[in-house]
């Protein structure tokens, strides 16, 4: 009774003084991230009926004929006048383009099957529960990831997601933070600490097994690696590959094919890869 | 002369009715939702589902939004600055094979989620453009999907479609200029047709 009383207790400190869900926007699940949060990727935009949505437009003012207003193609430099995105630095793109392929035979020859074995063995109730749990084990790294980001308040609803998952959702196999109280998660990793602490993107990575990634991205990967509890908890590097790759199975058994839809509408499936990456992260980063 | 007073108020209600309806313009939201409630009622309509109502399904939903969607102005954004060096006759072709592509990806995207309701959560407008949010469910999961509108004579038009985040112009405007690099415009078009020549067969086999 007294640990009910607790965790009601640190559900109201924990709880946001204002919804900020909608900043969550974006597609996840494209490239290079440790933490496997299976939850809902996109924000409760229907809880938020004050909500304007995530900022897509740019800022300066959109001009539709800049050769008609400037009546001289010559200082057209390029279509927009708009300061466009600082480009993708991809110097190894030849490199990358062979990783992409050999990623691309490593989903169709292997996780593809793996993940059909997988979805057939069990019932997507029960990959839901693992993915929660997977998720919720994962919850040191996005604690510190949005301490060192400054947004304390975050971390609060992690520490109160996690309590309340381990305990009412049992070993956090159910979502009860967000089922019973409507707490949404809060996503944060270290690539994207160092972007918002100002870090550039480096060169453009396909990374073996990962998929897109940058320089940034990859020290961050690694370093949630060790805000990961698992390593910690496991006797071999061998068991970690292992719990990572089940992880990672179990998330692509249960969120929609992002990598296939991709290829799909793609004339240059590198090229739409790398943009979906950047475009994803560099919102998530300027929020 | 009580008459001619009531006829002078009337017609000076009439006018200033008409100012007023003028000045109050339609918000984003209110112009984007009938096109895309049309576009999801043919979606839903038991009718026409299946791939073997597909053209007849797809030329309905083209119709039904054509009045809302700046396909011209997709194709321009798309293509950046080799747009101005096409000829008319070019221009309408590049036009024709964008439509066709965006309405592979984004009607055929719609087709899998399986054509259920759609909510309108969120606007933002910022001087001339416009981004209308929507929610639709698919796989337990709500997947937000952005309409980039401008005015364009009191019209708010979309010209891009965002759809979990990732800008359908901006992709396709990049892997345009990655392939410009190496060929030209005539090696594009031909990859665009192909593309949508692919989408074509594999509604064919199913």
């Amino acid at each position: 009774m007294r640990y009910c009383a607790l965790i009601v207790i640190l559900c109201i400190l924990a709880w946001p003084t204002e919804h900020y869900a909608v900043e969550k926007a974006g597609g996840g699940g494209i490239g290079a991230e440790i933490d496997p949060s299976p939850e809902n990727p996109y924000p409760d935009l229907l809880l938020d009926p004050e909500s304007e949505g995530p900022d897509l437009l740019d800022e300066d003012p959109y001009i539709s004929e800049p050769v008609e207003l400037l009546g001289d193609p010559i200082f057209e430099d390029d279509f927009f006048f708009n300061e466009p995105p600082p480009p993708i630095y991809d110097p190894l793109e030849s490199m990358n383009r062979a990783i992409f392929t050999f990623n691309d035979r490593v989903y169709y020859w292997f996780l593809k099957p793996t993940k059909k074995v997988y979805t057939s063995l069990l019932v997507e109730d029960v990959r839901r529960c693992l993915g929660n749990a997977f998720a919720n084990i994962a919850a040191p790294i996005r604690f510190i990831n949005n301490v060192l980001q400054g947004k304390f308040e975050d971390a609060g609803v992690v520490v109160g997601r996690f309590l309340i998952n381990s305990t009412l959702g049992v070993f956090g196999l159910g979502d009860a933070a967000y089922r019973d109280f409507h707490i949404e998660p809060r996503l944060a990793d270290f690539g994207q600490t160092l972007g918002k602490w100002g870090v550039g993107e480096g060169v453009y990575l396909c990374l073996p097994f990962l998929g897109p990634s940058n320089i940034r991205d990859t020290v961050g990967f690694f370093s949630d690696a060790y805000m990961h509890p698992v390593p910690y908890l496991s006797d071999s590097f061998g068991s970690d590959l292992v719990y990572l790759g089940v992880s990672r199975v179990n998330l692509m058994s249960i969120t929609p094919d992002v990598y296939e839809d991709l290829k799909r509408m793609s004339l240059d499936p590198y090229i739409g890869a790398r943009q979906a990456y950047y475009d994803y992260r560099r919102s998530i980063i300027a929020e | 002369m009580k008459s001619l007073q009531t006829i002078l108020v009337a017609a000076l209600m009439l006018v200033s009715a008409a100012i007023y309806a003028g000045a109050e313009e339609a918000s984003p939201t209110a112009q984007l939702q009938p096109t895309i409630n049309n576009l999801f009622a043919i979606l839903d309509d038991t009718s026409l589902k299946g791939d073997e109502h597909l053209v007849q399904r797809r030329s309905e939903i083209m119709t039904a939004i054509s009045n809302r969607f700046d396909f011209r102005e997709m194709s321009k954004q798309v293509l950046g600055k080799t747009w101005h060096d096409l000829s008319e006759e070019e221009k309408e072709h590049f036009v024709a094979q964008v439509t066709k592509l965006l309405e592979n990806v984004y009607i055929g995207k719609l087709e899998s989620y399986g054509g259920r309701e759609v909510e309108f959560v969120a606007e933002r407008i910022k001087g001339k453009r416009a981004q209308v949010t929507t929610i639709v469910p698919y796989e337990g999961a709500n997947i937000p999907i952005h309409y980039i509108m401008q005015r364009e004579h009191d019209e708010w038009m979309v010209y891009d479609i965002n759809i979990e985040g990732v800008s359908l112009v901006r992709n396709y405007r990049e892997q345009f200029r990655t392939i410009l690099l190496q060929q030209n415009y005539e090696g594009l078009i031909k990859i665009i047709e192909e593309k949508n020549q692919a989408f074509a067969a594999e509604h064919k086999t199913g």
